[in-house]
């Protein structure tokens, strides 16, 4: 365990060296969300609720998909994949850590400073711009925390196993980009997900993705009560054994074949 | 005539501090300070067209700058740069179609074509007449033994067979400079001896005027009759590589291993380099004794169970050169 | 002149040929690039039947606008893919700028032909997809001014989101780091482009128009294609003002990246 906070550390501090990144991550942040919610405005020019959605929660929507994107890191992450092609993968393997956790304590180091530099950042200089939606009550906050962890959880393990796909195939780019595109549409990132027809809203339910981003906006939201979010909580909580278990055992399998290969 | 000319020639850079830990992680979001590097500094030499000198200094000494410069990639920040009679940056596209250049492990063919495709596409991209390309590619294919791998992928080629590919490149246009970046790393030794033979060839039977910068000691040693040195973005020497074995390298050395330790074994034609307890090395010049007699005064005084001797090595010799600063 | 179209053609043979070689990865990435493309639309589309509206235009209008956009953002994907901000800062870090450098042929020419992304076909083909769709959701009266105005319009926000590559890529020069910021130039330019501009605040939408002049690539031209009224009172000629817009965009690029050369040449990276 103390290896891991250690890993936490050294990745929190060499992400938080990345200045001209952090700045530029958040230039780009305020730009879309604003597009974004200039888009919403336009749709909700007839309407005043859709969805249990109203306009101020759909322009905060926006924001906290800006806030998020970051700390979720969801739609790219090749570092895995990187070291199975340079063989440094051999030298992490052999570090005494199990080798998901080894992963996991950098991603959490590089989520921490997304979340504080750029999130808290962005919710900020949005309040500003728009009348946003904020949570009240305890309850309700420590809802939201605990989905934004088990989002990061969900996301971090899902990356981590098709990052894997790299043990078999030379060219997992190409694959790992096209999940990513489905990651995009399917979290809920583009549009809330209840805005979409039923038929959409039944096969993103089916794949991990709602549980990266969307559960924890409709918390935010309020969208959810009581024990719905209770319920998704659970959901998102389910998906992450079932990720991390089919990691593990992928990994295992990728191992051996890696080891009988010679790497 | 000199085909290179360089007066005071100067390239300083800006380069940003960082602070170290958590608390300094983040002081660099907020301030940045910068200090001045000169990469090189105030530096003049002339080559003559014709002449193959090595360009020699440790990493980060301001070796590929010079280069860079001499090659119209980067503007000086002060000095003068005449090659070719041409201030290479400003008049680059007549420049560098007089000029070739091989970069260490960097390719300049396109990776997915076969050789024989990279090498008429530059052609066209050199306007070759198609004589001289035709003759040219003729005798590379022979000196370079092309043939085997002409029609294969670039990124099928072993590195060797990239290297030459890519010499044969470098040269199909005639140019009267040719720029090598290390290049024979990563090569084995007949691959090397080849590479070699063929750069002192197209020096010779062409004339061409070769810049070579290299690690390998040994290309400088075979190959070039002059060789500069730059260190900390100063050049510390400029002439031929036999004049700076003599200078630094006259001291033989002689390790002993005496049967008992001794207080101070002294000898008067040698000096003590280094003691390790029964373990004495000492350094002496061919000038003021040979290695017998020195042998001989030492066994006369102590009781002597082992000794060697070492001739001085040009690797090593630089390798003091850089560390002991002997040039500034 | 002759002889650089010439080049230019050799130079993106070499690269369509590259890329066939690896046949099974070109199939899926045209698919990837179709998938991203039809996602995006979708998630606009889909949520119509809950809006009816998007301030006032109907999802075949902003179809409308949205698949021309998407289409010449394609194209010029495939021109101009060597300035691709993203891949063109690596190009300049391995070195292989320098190399191009190094040959005697007009740079900004060779790095136009350093890649050709033939994989764009899958943007192209569902813009070109969207457009057709919107085009029969559209009571359009199609005259021959009409149709030119359409042709005009894709060839001028080729140019313009041309423009917007080679800045981004000249910004590269300066910093990799920074990368993420440049997207506010390509696909943020791409992703107002592909919206109507009255949705956005005054702000944006004056930077749109009289700096950067997006408005009349794609809002203009429709407005007068889809016979719809002008909110801004612009004058008439507007809708026409695309190809100017777009050669403006083109020129002012140029500009930015011989200084962007001039720069690099003097700090190296």
């Amino acid at each position: 365990m103390r290896l891991f906070w250690e890993l936490t550390k050294i990745s929190f501090q060499r992400h938080l060296t990345y200045r001209a990144a952090t700045v530029a991550g958040l230039v780009t942040n305020f730009f879309f969300g604003i597009l974004r919610a200039s888009i919403f405005v336009a749709l909700y020019d007839l309407q005043t609720e859709v969805e249990g959605i109203t306009l101020q929660g759909a322009i905060t929507y926006a924001a906290l998909g800006q806030a998020l994107i970051g700390y979720l890191h969801m739609f790219s992450w090749f570092e895995l994949m990187n070291t199975v092609y340079t063989g440094d993968i051999a030298s992490d393997l052999l570090k005494p850590m199990n080798y998901f956790s080894f992963w996991l304590a950098q991603d959490v180091g590089r989520a921490l400073v997304n979340f504080l530099l750029r999130g808290v950042t962005v919710m900020i200089g949005y309040a500003f711009l728009f009348d946003l939606y904020w949570p009240s009550g305890l309850t309700h906050i420590s809802a939201i925390a605990t989905s934004m962890v088990l989002s990061l959880l969900v996301s971090f393990s899902w990356r981590f196993l098709i990052n894997l796909t790299s043990f078999w195939t030379p060219n997992a780019l190409g694959i790992l980009r096209f999940f990513f595109v489905l990651s995009w549409f399917f979290s809920g990132f583009l549009m809330p997900l209840r805005f979409y027809p039923d038929w959409v809203i039944r096969i993103s339910y089916l794949l991990p993705f709602p549980h990266m981003m969307n559960t924890t906006m409709e918390v935010y939201l309020g969208v959810l009560q009581g024990p719905e979010i209770v319920l998704a909580l659970l959901n998102q909580v389910l998906w992450i054994v079932g990720l991390v278990a089919a990691g593990q055992l992928v990994l295992r399998m990728g191992v051996r074949r890696l080891v009988i290969l010679g790497g | 005539m000199a085909i290179i000319s360089v007066q005071n020639l100067s390239k300083h850079f800006k380069v940003f501090k960082h602070h170290r830990g958590t608390l300094g992680a983040v002081r660099n979001l907020f301030s940045r300070q910068h200090t001045i590097v000169r990469a090189v500094d105030e530096i003049s030499f002339n080559i003559q067209a014709g002449e193959l000198v090595g360009y020699i200094g440790p990493n980060g000494a301001g070796k590929s700058t010079t280069i860079k410069m001499l090659t119209g990639l980067l503007v000086p920040t002060s000095g003068e740069l005449l090659v070719n009679n041409l201030v290479p940056w400003k008049e680059r596209q007549k420049y560098v179609s007089r000029v070739g250049a091989v970069f260490g492990q960097r390719t300049t063919l396109w990776w997915d074509l076969p050789v024989i495709e990279s090498l008429s596409l530059l052609q066209y991209i050199y306007k070759i007449p198609a004589d001289r390309f035709t003759a040219n590619l003729k005798e590379f294919r022979d000196t370079l033994e092309l043939d085997p791998f002409l029609d294969t992928p670039v990124r099928a080629l072993s590195l060797g067979q990239r290297m030459r590919a890519d010499l044969c490149a470098a040269l199909l246009h005639d140019p009267d400079l040719l720029f090598l970046d290390e290049p024979t790393i990563g090569l084995d030794v007949v691959a090397k001896e080849r590479i070699r033979q063929f750069i002192q060839k197209i020096n010779r039977q062409r004339g061409t005027t070769v810049i070579l910068t290299t690690h390998d000691l040994s290309d400088v040693e075979k190959l070039c009759q002059r060789v500069l040195i730059i260190d900390h973005g100063k050049l510390l020497f400029d002439g031929a590589l036999n004049s700076l074995k003599e200078r630094f390298s006259s001291k033989r050395e002689l390790l002993v291993e005496f049967a008992e330790v001794y207080d101070e074994p002294i000898i008067d034609s040698a000096e003590i380099s280094h003691v390790d307890g029964s373990r004495v090395s000492y350094l002496f010049s061919r000038d003021d004794i040979s290695a017998s007699e020195l042998i001989g005064q030492l066994s006369a005084k102590y009781r002597i169970r082992d000794l060697e001797v070492r001739e001085p090595e040009i690797e090593e010799t630089i390798r003091r050169i850089y560390e002991e600063r002997l040039l500034e | 002149m002759l002889q650089t179209l010439q080049l230019y053609r050799r130079l993106i043979g070499v690269q369509i040929r590259s890329q066939m070689q690896y046949r099974l990865s070109f199939f899926v990435e045209i698919a990837g690039t179709g998938l991203i493309a039809l996602l995006e639309y979708a998630s606009l589309a889909l949520v119509f039947a809950r809006f009816e509206t998007l301030k006032g235009w109907t999802l075949g209008q902003v179809a409308f606008i949205f698949g021309l956009a998407e289409l010449s953002f394609g194209v010029m994907d495939l021109f101009f893919s060597g300035f691709d901000p993203g891949y063109f800062g690596q190009f300049v870090r391995r070195g292989r700028f320098d190399q191009l450098l190094l040959r005697p042929i007009n740079i900004t020419l060779q790095v136009l032909g350093s890649k050709f992304m033939l994989r764009r076909i899958g943007k192209i083909a569902v813009g070109v997809g969207i457009v057709v769709s919107a085009v029969g959701m559209n009571p359009i009266d199609w005259t021959p001014l009409k149709v030119l105005l359409t042709g005009t319009v894709v060839v001028s926000q080729v140019a313009f989101f041309g423009g917007l590559f080679i800045i981004g890529a000249t910004i590269s020069f300066w910093t990799v780091e920074s990368i993420e910021a440049i997207n506010i130039f390509t696909y943020g330019g791409s992703m107002m482009i592909s919206h109507p501009m009255h949705i956005f605040p005054t702000i944006l939408r004056n930077f749109f128009t009289f700096i950067v002049p997006a408005i009349f690539l794609n809002y203009y031209p429709a407005l007068y294609i889809l016979e719809l009224p002008d909110p801004f009172n612009m004058p008439a000629f507007a809708p026409f003002l695309a190809p100017l817009a777009g050669l403006w965009m083109l020129f002012m690029a140029l500009v930015i990246w011989r200084f962007g050369i001039r720069h690099y040449q003097s700090t190296g990276t």
